[in-house]
């Protein structure tokens, strides 16, 4: 139930670390879910397709990766090289 | 297309662990121990909350933060228990509070003059387990209307406690509940929990409930949860 609340945080931290400029260009987010971190992954996967392909987000997608334990953690943030710093 | 990977490893609830933190940081300096009730939705939250303020209202300054998807009646239920303010959280949808919620609702609580405090949190026995709200402990409440097995249902809620209360005792004679089991239940899932048995209702249990709370306020009980 709480999958939306999450995901809004990790585009919280996506904008943190490549600025809101960038968000338009993030191809990809990764997360680390623990079976035990008390997530739906189905509906944090759903919840993220959806916010990042909408504004300021473009055509980005979540990689969810799976593990045992309660981790829940943003692991990294792809954007498309502009050739900027 | 060149893509450009940005390592991060941050934990996602970093920025609510970090509010929780000021909670308790806040409370801590106040001397002001928090009990953050949780339980499924009808489970007699409000009720027990309701019969605490009677109960011990002329021995305790307690103030309350209670939060629900909609609606302030909650709030409203208790304001008339209580000459403090009963700070109502709203959360639009949301199914549980977040610190930042929390430590917004204390900016108008007086926390030098409050005794303790109780954060009412919304009906739901799985998302309000991931979340710290800077309490001192989480108090896990459920009803023999609800099903003995229910600690093995929503295992992370119990392990996460620190008490339960176990309410509408009084339905016991009428309901085909095994209260052994349900205790052993919630201990296979959490050894430590410490049992409270009300009837919020009748008033049947409430002392020790009340008991355990002024031990609370004069620093007797360990954090737990």
């Amino acid at each position: 139930m709480h999958e939306l609340s999450i995901a809004l945080d990790v585009c919280r931290i996506a904008e943190e670390h490549v600025g809101a400029r960038a968000l338009p260009r993030v191809t990809a987010i990764g997360l680390d879910v623990g079976d035990r971190a008390g997530i739906e992954i189905d509906n944090l996967q759903f919840c993220l397709e959806a916010l990042l392909a909408s504004p300021p987000f473009g055509s980005g997608v979540p990689d969810i990766t799976r593990l045992s334990g309660d981790e829940l953690s943003v692991t990294y943030v792809e954007v498309e090289d502009n050739g900027g710093p | 297309m060149a893509v450009r990977r940005i390592e991060v490893r941050e934990k996602v609830m970093a920025k609510n662990d970090e509010l929780a933190a000021e909670v308790r940081r806040r409370l801590t300096e106040h001397g002001v121990p928090a009990l953050n009730l949780v339980s499924s939705p009808g489970s007699g939250k409000t009720t027990l909350l309701e019969r605490t303020l009677e109960t011990l209202g002329d021995r305790l300054t307690m103030a309350v933060v209670t939060g629900d998807v909609q609606t302030q009646n909650d709030a409203d239920r208790l304001a008339s228990r209580t000459d403090r303010l009963v700070q109502a959280v709203v959360t639009g949808g949301a199914c549980h509070l977040d610190a930042r919620q929390v430590l917004s609702a204390l900016e108008e609580v007086s926390l030098g003059d409050t005794d303790l405090l109780f954060i009412e949190n919304v009906g739901n026995l799985v998302c309000p387990a991931s979340w710290d709200l800077g309490e001192t402990a989480k108090v896990v409440i459920f009803s023999v209307t609800e099903g003995e097995d229910k600690p093995l249902k929503y295992p992370r809620m119990f392990e996460r406690s620190g008490y339960c209360v176990l309410n509408k005792t009084d339905l016991l004679p009428y309901l085909p509940f095994d209260v052994d089991a349900a205790v052993s239940y919630a201990r296979e899932v959490n050894p430590d929990l410490r049992f409270f048995f009300t009837s919020a209702l009748t008033g049947n249990g409430v002392d020790a409930w009340c008991d355990f709370l002024l031990e609370q306020t004069r620093g007797e009980v360990e954090v737990a949860g």
